[in-house]
């Protein structure tokens, strides 16, 4: 009896050692990584720009073009009425670390285990995948590029892999709920992500979960029936959640420059070329967004092998657990390494180049590299797979059947109940310690191979305030109801500053700062290697117009001198200076006063009491379409009375496991 | 249990002592500073 008591106990503690490792591997992971940038204070850089109490009117008003700060902003502003904004900014980066650990963790263990007990083996196994799905190149580059919003869609994308499955064994109201709910990540991080998302989980869906073994799968039709249907209520829901940026991207009428397909190109950032750099996870196009070392021969060579070991753990992984995800998200990464290929050949460019000027929307492709961001998770399931296997714990499956049940549909169904021990019930040989020592040392290379993404990337993503005349510009402005947009000098859209005491390269934050129309130079410049820039002409088409009008000097980005009438008849009411100038070119100017001069910010407003308001720039399409993804959010919720956090989680035997499923 | 235990230490020790020669690595190479106070910035140079 107490041997029993005893097991039960060891089972309880696996149970719920299942449940918060994989969220404790993520957090961990992500207190490593951000370091500093979890303190007070904004990080900024390059893409990533957070102000204090960034105004939804910001975002929504910013700049015409595509909708890329939407719903990623929207959602930072919303958050900013009831959070100060740079702990909003630390929420939403230790929510990538967080959630995409602990996504690829669960999947790992779901993959392995399917609905039965976790075995301490599996779970090292498993907190070995979250730690490579977080902390790798392709993790570290984005950060240090500032996209988060795209990492919080790539955070997501073990669970949407996870639902996709699921959803095959649910009856449709219950699977597509399911699938709204683990697209969240996703919806919040807008475009990119959903693309991200739909290349990750579309072939998922569509080549799907097979066959359960000696009968036929639950529910109604035959497999072929299932996986269109499937793949329809993804889609389905991938187009729900896209709405908010969907539909304005529509009426945007943005172009895009094709000159962007060489200028966002993926490039070797390792000595082994681009082809290998991808493969590895790297090979941004933006030189300045790799970490310090990555690639360093040695270092390098070592993370080709650990990629290796992976992709042979992987293959070891379709082979014994046969997981039910498996030839969609092997397609998947094979599909997103090609494109991200297709950039670093001249017949690839000129092809892209083709598309995008076929349809702009063919943009999305330009930036190959986003698209490894399946094989991550390839990579760190594989890895997680050959820590299983160093470790000894995969040989309690042997004999025909994985170790804790096939993976299968029925298995997968059961999104948290306990499956029934092995049949044959034998415990797994004890492995000896070296090959224990090596399992552990295995699990930990992804940070041993990239040191250069700890605390903070070396201090790179470093917080900072802003200066006292940044925030006193922005209550000036909040405190003027009066119409006009606020014009944004010098002409460039990059800054470099060093508030935080470490120069770093911005996306001009005064972009993001005044609860109005900003008009900047949208234009981005992208250096070569020879020395000289690409240019990407921008999407604001009012942007152009004004730069007309100003004609400021290419060198330093400033006009000459400043016509108050001609501002107004662009419907400027103030001009914010957000670099420190030598030229004052305002001064003297008759129908221009100086509301805040510091040594980073000048506000200048326009006197003229006839400049015209900017005309609304939401519709009611936009409106509903918002609605309609709030409200498929909170429903998919409601439906399942829990949330993403809880939905895919280890084992349990409570009879809250199959709430999913209607009876 | 015990084996599992100094499985790990040893691992996490090794793993750290690799971590620390990768970062000394790194360290040496360290990438140039970006430059600040100039008017003009590229978006990032390839």
């Amino acid at each position: 009896m107490a041997v029993r008591s005893g097991a039960a106990g060891g089972a309880r503690r696996l149970r719920w050692a299942a449940r918060l490792l994989p969220w404790a591997v993520g957090l961990l992971a992500g207190v490593l990584a951000l370091g500093p940038a979890l303190g007070p204070g904004y990080v900024l850089r390059y893409d990533m720009v957070f102000v204090p109490d960034l105004s939804p009117g910001t975002v929504l008003e910013g700049a015409d073009g595509f909708p890329r700060a939407v719903p990623s902003d929207v959602v930072v502003a919303a958050l900013s009425g009831v959070l100060p904004g740079d702990a909003v900014q630390a929420l939403a980066l230790l929510a990538v670390f967080a959630v995409g650990g602990a996504g690829a963790s669960v999947l790992f263990a779901r993959a392995w285990a399917g609905g039965g007990p976790v075995r301490a083996g599996t779970l090292a196994a498993s907190a070995a995948a979250g730690l490579a799905y977080v902390w790798n190149p392709f993790v570290a580059e984005r950060l240090l590029l500032g996209q988060w919003a795209v990492l919080l869609g790539y955070a997501g994308l073990p669970w949407v892999v996870g639902a996709v499955v699921r959803s095959a064994e649910l009856r449709p109201g219950a699977g597509f709920a399911g699938v709204v709910r683990a697209l969240v990540p996703a919806a919040v991080g807008g475009f990119s992500s959903v693309v991200l998302t739909g290349l990750t989980a579309g072939p998922v869906a569509l080549l799907g979960a097979r066959r359960a073994p000696g009968g036929a799968p639950p529910g109604a039709g035959g497999p072929g029936g299932r996986r269109w249907a499937r793949t329809g209520l993804f889609l389905a829901a991938l187009v729900t959640v896209a709405l908010p940026w969907l539909l304005p991207s529509l009426t945007s009428g943005a172009g895009t420059d094709p000159a962007g397909v060489e200028a966002f190109a993926a490039r070797s950032d390792t000595p082994f070329g681009t082809a290998v750099s991808l493969l590895l996870l790297g090979g941004v196009w933006n030189s300045g967004a790799v970490p310090a070392g990555y690639g360093e021969p040695v270092t390098a060579a070592v993370r080709l092998l650990l990629c290796l070991a992976a992709l042979a753990g992987w293959a070891w992984l379709l082979r014994r657990g046969r997981p039910p995800f498996g030839a969609g998200l092997s397609a998947a990464a094979a599909a997103g390494l090609a494109i991200a290929l297709l950039g670093a050949t001249a017949p690839g460019r000129e092809l892209l180049g083709w598309l995008v000027g076929l349809w702009p929307g063919f943009g999305v492709l330009r930036d190959g590299q986003l698209y490894v961001a399946p094989l991550a998770l390839v990579q760190a399931l594989g890895l997680g797979a050959a820590v299983l296997w160093l470790s000894g714990s995969s040989v309690a499956g042997e004999g025909g059947a994985p170790p804790q049940g096939l993976p299968v549909a029925g298995a997968v169904r059961s999104p948290g109940g306990d499956g029934p021990p092995p049949a044959g019930g034998s415990r797994p040989e004890p492995a000896g310690l070296w090959r224990m020592v090596l399992a552990v040392f295995a699990g930990l290379l992804p940070v041993v191979t990239l040191p250069g993404l700890l605390w903070g990337a070396g201090g790179v993503l470093a917080p900072a305030d802003y200066p006292a005349s940044w925030l006193e510009a922005q209550r000036a402005v909040a405190g003027d109801g009066r119409p006009g947009a606020v014009l944004v000098l010098p002409w460039s859209a990059y800054r470099g500053i060093d508030w935080s005491g470490r120069p770093t390269v911005v996306l001009d934050p005064a972009t993001r700062l005044f609860d109005r129309r900003t008009v900047w130079n949208d234009d981005l410049v992208v250096g070569t290697p020879d020395g000289g820039t690409v240019v990407v002409t921008g999407e604001d088409a009012r942007a152009r117009e004004v730069a007309g009008l100003l004609r400021p000097d290419p060198g330093t980005g400033l006009p000459e001198r400043l016509d108050p009438g001609v501002l107004a008849g662009a419907g400027v009411r103030y001009v914010a200076v957000s670099a420190p100038v030598d030229n004052q070119f305002w001064s003297g100017v008759d129908g221009l006063s100086v509301v805040v001069e510091g040594a980073d910010m000048v506000l200048l407003e326009v006197q003229d009491q006839h400049i015209k308001a900017d005309k609304a720039t939401i519709s009611g399409l936009e409106v509903t379409g918002g609605l309609v993804t709030v409200g498929a959010i909170i429903w998919s919720m409601a439906r399942s009375g829990s949330s993403l956090v809880f939905q895919c989680l280890g084992p349990s035997s409570g009879s809250g496991a199959r709430k999913e499923i209607p009876k | 249990m015990i084996k599992v235990i100094a499985a790990c230490v040893i691992g996490a020790a090794l793993a750290g002592g690799g971590t620390v020669l990768a970062t000394s690595l790194a360290t040496d190479s360290t990438a140039t500073a970006e430059p600040v106070n100039e008017t003009l910035y590229n978006y990032g140079d390839r």
